[in-house]
């Protein structure tokens, strides 16, 4: 009997050549060519399932005659671990990134029926030279599958701070978001060799960007979850290059989210809209090459070899190269002058685009400035958050001024009636709200005055559009209009208030934070502004595949009355000769209170870190409700093509 | 689309503006990385204008009491001037080897544009090797010594004139190739 992983092996080349024949489809003169690509894209699909499958069924059964499996797990690894392991290093992670391919260009096959035959042949051409080029990448030089004639006895396990929940989901949802963008990019280089961009192809493209956007927004939160709880170091966000580049395509899939909608519903911006689908997926690409290749130093150092850059930079040249010179040289017979007045959505969506490019231009340069300087004089330098808190925050702050504005203009030109209202109630409570914040917070700087008077703009801007459409003060006929007013407009003011809730835990991180660092013995108090620590003992405990030196400590109020036991801890793994840190965090609504524990001993006292980090959950709840907006919008698009 | 206008050959040559674009951007990936592969990426060390010269001042303000030593104070000895942050992820990765090399020769932190609480906390929780850190603040003192940015290491002499600058981590390869022969240079000339 052939073992199962071989069967992975042999679906993975079977799949490479279905990848190839869809990819040449269009030059093939075949009657019915829609129908062949999707039974092909459909096969690849299913084939690059059964053999991701294959995979995990070696991790879940720990076969260590696989050298991945031998390399990255152990026998005694909790299960889900042992699953999360078969993504959690360089190989896995790259049929992973297969997977989502195969899947969103499946999705395409299966649902665009409707859809004109020679556009879909042209799409599923783009997305199966893309799954080529990465299956090619896999079987090449990331070879999953690879065997070993003289298996070890157990495993070498897996890195320790990857073995956490927030991290086994944090892959898939990232690459759902990256690799989602492929399908933008396909339509719109299909859109390009055909010509055809009109409101029809913005129809077609939006629901595809939206899912992707969404998707990507959830996997970077929780990315930036998980920094927070298992780094320990209190910190959500660290600018670093692996972050960066999940940033730009984020920045970039927003441009697009919001760029697309204008060529739906006006025809406008198209060979803008299509040159930001082919960025906003050669920035995954970009980020994928950063995070693979070692090019650049960061603290997400795993799983990086020069030799798999080089041919991430030809996959990068090919996939970025081409669609760029069939941008130059078929984007001018899309270009058109607007039609659209100054005081306009179509306007104002330009803006936001204008604003978003910067914005990642800016990530991009910070990203790669040091590569650049490197070449140059040979001077290797960290850009940190110095940085980016000069260029990029005031860049955005602009964005979040236009989000409040946008929404009440109409297409064309003009605005809705008593949109001026809106914007002076947003104004106003603006101006109050910084005047509050000077009087009543001490030591607060000019950029937490500035990013307070924000938050009020958008808050409040956002409430008085909400009751000029829902007329809260009318109770009696508040269902019907919930009802009338559609999914879209529910979608935009979700996603603008997840980033008003988003800037609002930034904001209190930012600007209440308060810690202390300091050496103490068990029976110790210490005092953080309004609580206290009480330092009970120290335990030493026995995890599934770890040992532990654990805190106990008692969180107060000043007057002794009790809040939480909180039990910061550092872990040892016998397996993999590592120790990590483990936050102990009391999350509530209002702030979180956060305790690490640092080196020490029994002698010489523990280092203990505490922080109260006011409103910090409020940064992913915010990512939370945009993604939510983002599903809202793409349901709505939905209903109403049942509707019509 | 009625809206549709030809467009005249200057408008065209804002659409190959992505791909020149592209293509910068894809010359310096190139080349890093045929760098990385062939192994000649690896010069951290660059000329200072200010090789030769008296180390510039240190900043005013010390992080503690106790790591508050003036340049001064190591007059007649070598000492190292590290620049760092708790923002810098190489600078965190810098650390053991300069514990390893703070045995042989003093070494003091400049903290570049960092907050008081951030380094103070930085240092608590990955230790530290230094035998005095001092906080430039706004970065006016990393400008003074020209700096590109952080991590970035100068060898003082004796007399106090700047010897050496290493811009990146130090780590146990620098020590070895740089730093100890340098030092050993510095010994020898007395």
């Amino acid at each position: 009997m052939i073992a199962i992983i071989e069967l992975g092996h042999l679906a993975l080349i079977i799949a490479a050549a279905l990848s190839f024949a869809q990819a040449l489809l269009p030059i093939l003169s075949l009657s019915g060519k829609a129908q062949i690509a999707r039974i092909l894209q459909t096969s690849c699909m299913g084939l690059v399932f059964f053999s991701f499958g294959a995979l995990v069924h070696a991790f879940i059964s720990s076969d260590f005659s696989v050298a991945l499996v031998a390399q990255h797990s152990h026998s005694l690894k909790p299960l889900i671990y042992k699953i999360s392991g078969s993504w959690g290093n360089h190989e896995g992670s790259l049929l992973l990134w297969i997977v989502i391919l195969v899947l969103f260009g499946g999705i395409f096959a299966q649902t665009s029926k409707a859809l004109p035959a020679r556009f879909v042949t042209l799409t599923l051409s783009v997305q199966g030279t893309v799954t080529l080029g990465f299956l090619a990448f896999s079987l090449l030089t990331s070879n999953p599958f690879e065997r070993l004639v003289d298996p070890p006895l157990d495993g070498r396990g897996l890195n320790p701070v990857l073995q956490d929940v927030g991290l086994a989901l944090h892959p898939p949802m990232l690459y759902l978001g990256y690799v989602g963008l492929s399908l933008a990019f396909s339509l719109a280089v299909a859109g390009l060799i055909d010509g055809r961009v009109d409101k029809a192809w913005g129809r077609w493209t939006r629901p595809w960007v939206l899912a992707a956007w969404s998707a990507l927004t959830i996997g970077i939160a929780l990315g930036s979850w998980w920094a927070y709880y298992e780094l320990g170091w209190g910190g959500w966000w660290f600018w670093d290059p692996v972050e960066n580049a999940s940033l730009m395509p984020w920045l970039a899939a927003t441009a697009l989210m919001h760029s697309v909608l204008v060529v739906e519903k006006r025809g406008q911006l198209r060979s803008w809209t299509i040159l930001l689908a082919i960025l906003s997926f050669s920035l995954s690409l970009v980020g994928t090459f950063i995070v693979r290749s070692g090019l650049l130093t960061s603290v997400h150092s795993f799983a990086s070899d020069p030799s798999r850059g080089v041919f991430i930079l030809g996959i990068l040249l090919f996939a970025i190269g081409i669609p760029l010179l069939l941008f130059a040289w078929r984007g001018p017979q899309l270009a058109q002058s607007s039609d659209a007045a100054l005081a306009s959505r179509d306007t104002a969506l330009v803006v936001n685009n204008m604003i978003l490019v910067v914005a990642t231009a800016i990530v991009l340069i910070g990203t790669f400035y040091p590569l650049g300087l490197e070449l140059v004089s040979g001077a290797r330098i960290t850009v940190g958050p110095p940085y980016f808190d000069a260029t990029f925050n005031p860049v955005m702050a602009l964005a979040l001024i236009g989000m409040v504005i946008g929404p009440v203009l109409m297409w064309r030109g003009g605005s809705l009636p008593k949109a001026r209202q809106t914007l002076i109630i947003a104004g106003i409570s603006a101006i109050i709200v910084i005047v509050l914040s000077v009087m009543l917070i001490t030591d607060i700087s000019a950029a937490g005055i500035a990013g307070i008077g924000l938050l009020g703009w958008l808050a409040f801007g956002m409430a008085a559009d909400m009751q000029r459409q829902l007329k809260f003060h009318q109770p009696t006929q508040l269902s019907k209009r919930l009802t009338t007013l559609g999914l879209p407009i529910w979608g935009v003011w979700l996603g603008h208030l997840g980033m008003a809730v988003f800037l609002a835990g930034a904001l209190g991180d930012g600007i209440a934070r308060s810690e202390a660092t300091i050496r103490a013995m068990p029976g110790d108090v210490i005092t953080l502004q309004d609580r206290q620590y009480r330092f009970e003992a120290i335990e030493n405990n026995l995890g599934p595949n770890y040992q532990t030196v654990t805190a106990r400590l008692a969180l107060e109020t000043l007057d002794g009355s009790d809040i939480a036991i909180l039990k910061p801890e550092k872990r040892f793994y016998p397996a993999e000769g590592q120790t990590t840190t483990e936050a102990a965090i009391r999350p509530t609504l209002s702030g979180d209170d956060y305790a690490v524990l640092g080196d020490g001993d029994a002698t010489q006292g523990y280092t203990l870190r505490l922080y109260h980090k006011p409103l910090i959950s409020w940064i992913w709840g915010g990512a939370g409700l945009m993604a939510v907006g983002g599903i809202f919008a793409l349901a709505g698009r939905s209903r109403r093509k049942l509707v019509s | 689309m009625s809206t549709d206008k030809p467009r005249d050959s200057r408008s065209r040559l804002v659409f190959l503006i992505p791909i020149i674009a592209f293509i910068g951007f894809a010359a310096i990936a190139g080349a890093a990385l045929l760098g990385t592969l062939s192994g000649t990426r690896n010069s951290d060390q660059l000329p200072s204008v200010l090789i030769g010269k008296s180390a510039p001042d240190l900043p005013i303000t010390p992080l503690s009491e106790d790591m508050a030593k003036p340049l001064e104070a190591f007059q007649g000895q070598p000492v190292l001037i590290n620049f760092m942050a708790s923002w810098c992820a190489p600078c965190r990765a810098e650390l053991p080897a300069l514990a390893l090399l703070s045995e042989e020769v003093a070494v003091i932190a400049v903290a570049y544009k960092d907050k008081h609480q951030d380094t103070a906390t930085f240092l608590e929780t990955y230790g530290n090797p230094y035998q005095a850190v001092w906080m430039d603040y706004d970065g006016a003192v990393g400008r003074s010594y020209g700096l590109y940015g952080v991590p970035e290491t100068y060898l003082i002499d004796g007399n106090g004139k700047i010897i050496l600058r290493h811009a990146g981590p130090v780590f146990r390869d620098v020590i070895d190739t740089i730093i100890r022969p340098a030092l050993a240079k510095l010994s020898e000339a007395e």
